[in-house]
């Protein structure tokens, strides 16, 4: 380390988070002008592919309903398919949106600002997608609600023995603090969307929902303080969410799935699709709406080096798990883990290491780590990837466990194909209503990281 | 079915148009009344287990007019909810099982063997089981069928009585009879009846599967027709030239029995049979079999000579017998046997089964006689009241018929348009009678080509009388008035002897008061109430064998034996010959070593089917004699090479919904000649595929100690070897353990050594537990419903390999990892040790049965009993639930048998014995090998049987403490053979 040091950077000889000299006002205007604009056709077209996509979701929920979960390809090893693959998928999604919002603003990460909006978008519709597959799932929907802790005459509770049922909560916590979360940072820009509305309708409507904000100094104060409580709030639930969702699969004895290494794994997984996520979603926004200036390369490289980070967390866990299924002694463990490598779910188990371990590497390189078309690629191989480490966890153990008699291949039905395309529908159809209705980047928090905004010189921070 | 007239209107209305007419009927006849299992949709599965709605008015409780109701356990009058149990007997070819009947408000449920008869002893097989699901087969002929038209029985009547005045003048004359074979006083009395009415009469007697050779092998070298009965208790030595006793065969149940009773060891110190096995395919005998030597059948002659050359040697008398052999087997294997038997003499059994040849059957019958067997485990009784099958008789009548000698016929039962020899040109003889009339209990393949067809009644519907094997004698009686206008085996033998219709009541009465001569009314009663009639004569009679009459095997060289000719063996199939074809729990159960459900196919050896370049599901065709078939392969190891094995019974056309189309009919490759093998065979590839649902796919234990075994000398020396398999830390669980030290305490043992594999436990609980059939197609998408299942696993090399099969049910786990992760706890356990689902609170997430090791745990992946018909839903219990859609189901250790105990118990102020009740799966068991009981109390079966140190649980290390055990499988080796050490996989 014998660098020179005044060569250790300081924030504020980091690249400005705004670029093109955008001012307040301007960008007020290029943020609100994605929603004042006349709807474009584009915007048309895409929504109706969504809303098609949504109808083959709810056709498909529709028969499955009607005829049974036989529709789907489960079978009786394999009592669990592409409907949990699917919600696992979807709800380590939305943890980017969280971690986004909670985490990088108590780390303040000011670089948060202008992808956090609709991060915390994705999060909710993500994990809206995410709750359809637990429900329609289960054998007889008519009486899901069994699975909450109702008061009844037979004083029949729920077992709280059962993962499926912290499951309930912490899913059903998750989605309404992340709603309050993403609520609350709407608020001040809600009030800006209410001043400039120039139709009635919109004036009430935006009027209700900024519930009287006036931009106030005792406003703003209570603001950031309910905000930094939110944040509080919300950080255990991006940790605690996906480790719950693990104990699905922990708690359980089926080798493959009773691990201890699954929560931190699990979370260390949804990370890095969430991020995964984020990265297409706002390299299709930044593109269609030129928000170049405030979603900048400098963001997409900082969500390249964490899915950097967390891809090589997810190779570490892989690797664990086979290391330890051998140190185990247990045989069931270890032709568990050679039968993902080599049994005849080989094939999901090498597209998840190709997808997860090895593409995220490419960021080793600082230039495609910049490469947007690099980037976008390598975003939706992830998400595949990780949809496959699902696949993997969920069926290779079901499908070869403890008995060679009951060892059975699971393939899907095309209703368990169409659910699962359908669930792109019902996510696009509510984002693409977000884009048109709400501002996708908050105005009011990359305003506060304008230069403009914090009049201090390099002595750091502001004051109290 | 108001279809199913106009069908039997146009196509024999219109019989005698053109050809090309024809063919397009058969064709529009074929498509609307059959299904190809493949294209099931799931709807129209469910209309197969049953009936159309014109049979809903038939349901409801019917009870038959005659006095009957003797009870087995007494009851002042019908209790609805209470169910009453009746003795009665199910006829079977020349034998007979005693049966106890539960029934339900005047319906019968559900069919158990009778304790105290001896065919049966409580136990009971596939057949007797599936019989209660034949009853309410919705595809049962209906009514009587006068050239396609319905007509009432009368009009039947009125026909054959103008036809009998006719036949009287001339003395029956052009008049011939074939029949099924019975052993019954009743139909005996009423066939020598007609036979006096109608003296010149011809009477044929046939059925596809008899063990003709052996009968023919008897009456030679004893002069007399005679029935050997196998005492497997007494023997020592039991070698089984292809004879699968254990499952084929009118006797099977009653050897399983004794068979199964000496396999069930208590200690090292016990002494244990030794069973030799050579056979050409797989059987359950096989698998059962402490040495196992696969041969072709064709083969099995020489090595008999072999083993007779190599007994005369060490001083066995056995005349010519001995000197014949010219080819040279295995010769460790002919010594070790060759010693065994001589050092168990009047100790051991040879059979040899009925694809043998009558020279074979001697050969084994002076082997028998010089080792000293007879009389002391084989024994003799002389066959009465007996129609045998002789493929003679029918041979006789079709050559009167082509003569034109026969104007009358008259088929009772039997099919013989489907399943007579293929050379005897049955359609086209039947062409030539003037009347033919059949008489049988579906409108079948013979039904459609004659005159008239007359409805059948089930056995549980009709009065009548049957002679077993033994000689024991006894009444049939019926449960349940006729659900459809048909008649009982006893008012049509009636029919045709008198002319008239007469009461099956009344004639089985009439036969019966020459029976019981003293105290008529109370000897009645009294057999109906046992069941059996206790002084039925059954003196054992030791034939003297004269050896000098022996037909000797043909003398072979040693290329003919080892060569690569491909041989067929017929083997009858879990739908016997075909007259269960319309029963989805036979066919819906895997047949127990292909595994295979909803499909026969031609099985054969690895080496086999890599001569031919096959593969599982590749059509071949196969070429006998002019006659061809397509058949799809399944290889299973350890089939002798070049010895394919056929199923009889499969492809049938037209007799229900349930049968129609379901695998392949084999019997065009049947002549006369070649009734069991057919040698002369080619085979080709047609480059089809065609898929088939198994219910397992993994053949391997992986190295897992799942099934355990060992040899007699590796238990003595380690009696705990089983539990001690599997080494694992000390097991704890982070929750309390309840204490289950009080009241009763539910537990079970599988017997592995008695355990034969047959799969009756299965049918058994499919029928007590209202378990439905879902079809081929869902079956393959692995979703099979039993309960209970059979787990078939194969061991050492891979050409031929042992074969093990463990029956598999809910383990009942004390700490049982589908109740922890149950999120809305649907599925608990209870205060006795029971693991219990609550049905109504499922809301099926499945969850359970992913985290159940044993993986016994069912989903309703549809809702399979929606459309089930008023008629087959009088087949289930009433006691049990019926599982709706989307809820998970599995083996409740028939808690609804406990309750009703205790319930009993409670109100005589005692406890539950062992007595009391058994599961369904423990009473049908035909070895015994599964026990059930209360396992705190000292004295009970299943404690005793937990003692023995053979005892282990199944994945045991992790820590689920199944309330069922095993007891692990003992190999009783031969020193002289036990060099195939390789034995299993190591653990």
């Amino acid at each position: 380390m014998n660098k020179p040091v005044e060569n250790i950077a300081v924030p504020h000889e980091e690249e400005p988070l705004v670029q093109g000299g955008l001012g307040f006002k301007a960008i007020t205007d290029k943020i609100t002008g994605v929603i004042d604009v006349k709807t474009p056709k584009v915007w048309y077209l895409a929504f109706g592919a969504a809303l098609s996509l949504l109808m083959v979701l709810l056709g498909s929920i529709g028969y499955l309903i009607w005829e049974g979960v036989g529709v789907w390809g489960l079978n009786n090893p394999v009592g669990w398919g592409w409907a949990i693959i699917n919600f696992v998928w979807w709800v380590g999604i939305g943890h980017a949106g969280t971690l986004i919002s909670a985490i990088l603003f108590l780390l303040r990460q000011r670089w948060r600002t202008s992808i956090n909006r609709f991060a915390e978008a994705m999060t909710l519709f993500a994990v809206s997608c995410a709750l359809i597959f637990p429900g329609i799932h289960v054998g007889r929907i008519w009486i899901a609600y069994y699975m909450f802790p109702l008061p009844n005459q037979m004083s029949m509770w729920p077992n709280f023995r059962s993962p499926l049922l912290w499951d309930v909560f912490a899913v059903g916590t998750y989605f309404t603090a992340s709603l309050l979360f993403w609520y609350t940072g709407l608020i001040p820009d809600l009030a800006t969307l209410r001043d400039r509305a120039i139709n009635k309708t919109k004036k009430i409507i935006f009027g209700l929902l900024s519930l009287g904000w006036r931009g106030g100094n005792r406003q703003w104060r209570h603001y950031e303080l309910a905000y930094l409580i939110l944040a509080g709030i919300s950080t255990p639930l991006v940790l605690s969410v996906h480790s719950v969702v693990s104990t699905d699969f922990a708690v359980s004895i089926i080798p493959g799935w009773h691990t201890t290494i699954f929560p931190p794994y699990f979370v260390a997984g949804a990370i890095f699709s969430g991020f995964a996520m984020v990265m297409t979603l706002s390299v299709i926004a930044r593109k269609i709406f030129h928000l170049e200036n405030l979603i900048t390369l400098n963001h997409l490289e900082k969500i390249n080096k964490i899915m950097l980070l967390t891809g090589m967390m997810v190779g570490y866990a892989y690797a664990t798990e086979f290391f330890i299924a051998w140190y185990s002694g247990n045989m069931y463990e270890q032709f568990t883990f050679i039968n993902r490598a080599f049994g005849n779910y080989a094939w999901a188990y090498w597209i998840m290491i190709s997808c997860n371990v090895l593409v995220p590497q490419l960021f080793w390189i600082k230039k495609l780590r910049r490469t947007v078309p690099v980037m976008f690629i390598a975003s939706i191989l992830i998400n595949v990837g990780m949809w496959f480490e699902r696949f993997v966890i969920v069926v290779t153990s079901l499908s070869r466990d403890f008995l060679p008699a009951n060892w059975d291949y699971y393939a899907p039905s095309i209703w368990d194909i169409l659910t699962f395309i359908g669930s792109f529908g019902l996510f696009f159809t509510l984002f693409l209503l977000f884009i048109r209705l709400l501002p996708m980047i908050s105005m009011s928090e990359v305003k506060g990281v304008l230069p403009e905004a914090d009049p201090h010189h390099n002595s750091g921070g502001g004051h109290e | 079915m108001s279809d199913l007239k106009k069908k039997y209107w146009r196509s024999l209305g219109e019989r005698n148009k053109s050809p090309e007419y024809r063919k397009q009927l058969l064709k529009e006849h074929r498509t609307e009344h059959s299904h190809d299992p493949n294209k099931f949709s799931r709807r129209s599965f469910l209309t197969i287990m049953g009936a159309s709605m014109a049979m809903a008015g038939l349901a409801g409780c019917r009870r038959p007019v005659e006095k009957i109701v003797p009870f087995v356990k007494q009851s002042e009058e019908v209790i609805p909810g209470v169910p009453l149990y009746f003795a009665s007997t199910m006829p079977f070819g020349t034998s007979s099982f005693g049966i106890i009947v539960e029934s339900h408000e005047g319906r019968p449920t559900k069919i158990e063997g009778n304790p105290k008869h001896p065919t049966s002893l409580g136990a009971s097989n596939l057949f007797m089981q599936a019989s209660i699901l034949n009853l309410y087969d919705p595809d049962r002929s209906e009514s009587a069928i006068n050239n396609g038209t319905r007509k009432k029985t009368d009009d039947f009547t009125t026909y054959w009585s103008e036809l009998y005045e006719q036949a009287k003048s001339d003395d029956g004359k052009k008049m011939a009879v074939l029949s099924e074979s019975f052993a019954s006083p009743t139909l005996f009395r009423l066939k020598n009846e007609f036979e006096k009415t109608f003296p010149n009469a011809l009477w044929a007697t046939y059925e596809p599967i008899a063990n003709e050779n052996r009968k023919k092998a008897i009456l030679n070298l004893t002069g007399k027709e005679l029935n050997p009965i196998f005492d497997y208790i007494k023997a020592e030595i039991i070698v089984s030239f292809d004879d699968d006793f254990l499952q084929s065969g009118e006797n099977s149940l009653s050897e399983a029995r004794s068979f199964g009773q000496r396999r069930q060891i208590d200690s090292p110190e016990s002494k244990l049979n030794r069973l030799y096995v050579l056979e050409s395919g797989y059987s359950i005998t096989g698998a059962s079999a402490d040495h196992r030597l696969r041969i072709r059948s064709g083969d099995i002659d020489q090595f008999i000579l072999a083993l007779a050359k190599e007994l005369k040697q060490r001083g066995l008398n056995l005349g010519v017998l001995g000197d014949r052999s010219t080819v040279q087997f295995d010769k460790n294997w002919i010594s070790a046997i060759a010693d065994d038997l001589m050092n168990n003499i009047g100790k051991s059994i040879i059979t040899a089964g009925l694809h043998q040849s009558q020279e074979v059957h001697e050969a084994v019958l002076a082997i028998n006689n010089a080792l000293g067997n007879i009389g002391e485990t084989i024994t003799f009784v002389e066959p009465r009241d007996t129609a045998y099958s002789s493929l003679d008789s029918l041979k006789n009548l079709t050559d009167q018929i082509s003569l034109g000698q026969i104007d009358t016929l008259i088929i009772i039962g039997g099919n013989p348009i489907y399943n007579a020899p293929a050379d005897f040109g049955f359609v086209a003889l039947l062409k030539k009678v003037k009347n033919s009339i059949h008489f049988s209990e579906y409108f079948d393949e013979t039904s459609d080509k004659c005159h008239w067809h007359i409805p059948r009644s089930h056995f549980l519907e009709s009065w009548g009388d049957a002679r077993s094997n033994d000689g024991t004698l006894s009444v049939i009686q019926p449960l349940i008035a006729p659900l459809f206008d048909s008649l009982s085996d006893v008012e049509f033998y009636s029919l045709m002897s008198s002319g008239r219709l007469v009461i099956g009541y009344d004639i089985v009465r009439n036969t019966w008061s020459k029976i019981i001569i003293q105290n008529f009314e109370k000897g009645w009663t009294r057999v109906l109430h046992d069941g059996l009639y206790k002084d039925s004569d059954m003196t054992k009679y030791i034939p003297k064998i004269n050896i000098n009459r022996l037909n000797l095997p043909a003398i072979s060289t040693a290329t003919k034996v080892m060569s690569d000719n491909l041989e067929i063996v017929f083997r009858q199939s879990l739908l016997y010959d075909g007259r269960y074809a319309n029963n989805g729990w036979l066919h819906e159960l895997a047949n127990p070593i292909t595994k295979l459900v909803w499909d026969n196919a031609a099985v054969m050896s690895i080496k086999t089917a890599q001569k031919y370049k096959l593969e599982n599901g590749d059509m071949i065709m196969i070429k006998a004699d002019g006659h061809e078939i397509k058949s799809p392969v399944w290889i299973i190891p350890g089939y002798a090479d070049y010895s394919i094995g056929l199923s009889l019974g499969y492809g049938r056309k037209n007799i229900g919904r349930v049968a129609n189309n379901v695998g392949v009919n084999v019997y065009p490759l049947r002549k006369s000649t070649t009734m069991q093998v057919v040698t002369d065979i080619n085979i080709s590839r047609t480059g089809e595929k065609y898929e088939m649902s198994n219910t397992q796919d993994h053949n391997r234990m992986e190295g897992r100690a799942i099934y355990r075994e060992a040899s007699l000398n590796e238990y003595r020396d380690n009696p705990k070897f089983a539990e001690e398999m599997v080494e694992h830390p000390p097991l704890k669980s982070i929750f309390p353990d309840y204490d289950y030290s009080k009241g009763y305490q539910w537990g079970m043992t599988i017997d592995l050594n008695a355990c034969i594999g047959c799969g009756i436990c299965t049918i058994a609980c499919q029928s007590e537990n209202n378990i439905p059939i879902i079809g081929k197609k869902q079956v393959g998408n692995g979703r099979e419903m039993h309960w209970m299942r059979n787990d078939r696993y194969f061991t050492g090399s891979e050409e031929n390999p042992d074969l093990v099969i463990m029956p598999v049910t809910c383990q009942h786990c004390e700490n049982a990892p589908c109740e922890q992760v149950c999120p809305v706890a649907a599925t608990s356990h209870d205060t006795e040790g029971l693991n219990v689902m609550t049905y109504n609170r499922c809301i099926g997430t499945r969850y359970c049965s992913n985290n159940c090791p044993y993986k016994v745990r069912k989903f309703n992946f549809f809702n399979y009993t929606k459309d089930l018909p008023e008629m087959v839903k009088m087949s289930q219990n009433p006691d049990v639930t019926i599982r709706s859609r989307g809820v998970m189901e599995k083996c409740t250790f028939c808690l609804q048998r406990i309750t009703r105990a205790k319930k009993a118990a409670r109100k005589e102020e005692r406890r539950v014995s062992d007595n009391d009740f058994m599961t369904a799966c423990q009473q049908a068991c035909p070895t015994g090998a599964i026990k059930f009981g209360n396992i705190i109390n000292p004295n009970s079966v299943v404690s005793a049987a937990k003692k023995i140190d053979r005892n282990y649980a199944l994945l045991a290390e992790l820590n689920v403490r199944p309330r069922n055990t095993y007891l692990a499988r003992i190999r009783n080796f031969n020193e002289k053979l036990a060099t195939k050490k390789e034995k299993s996989e190591k653990h």
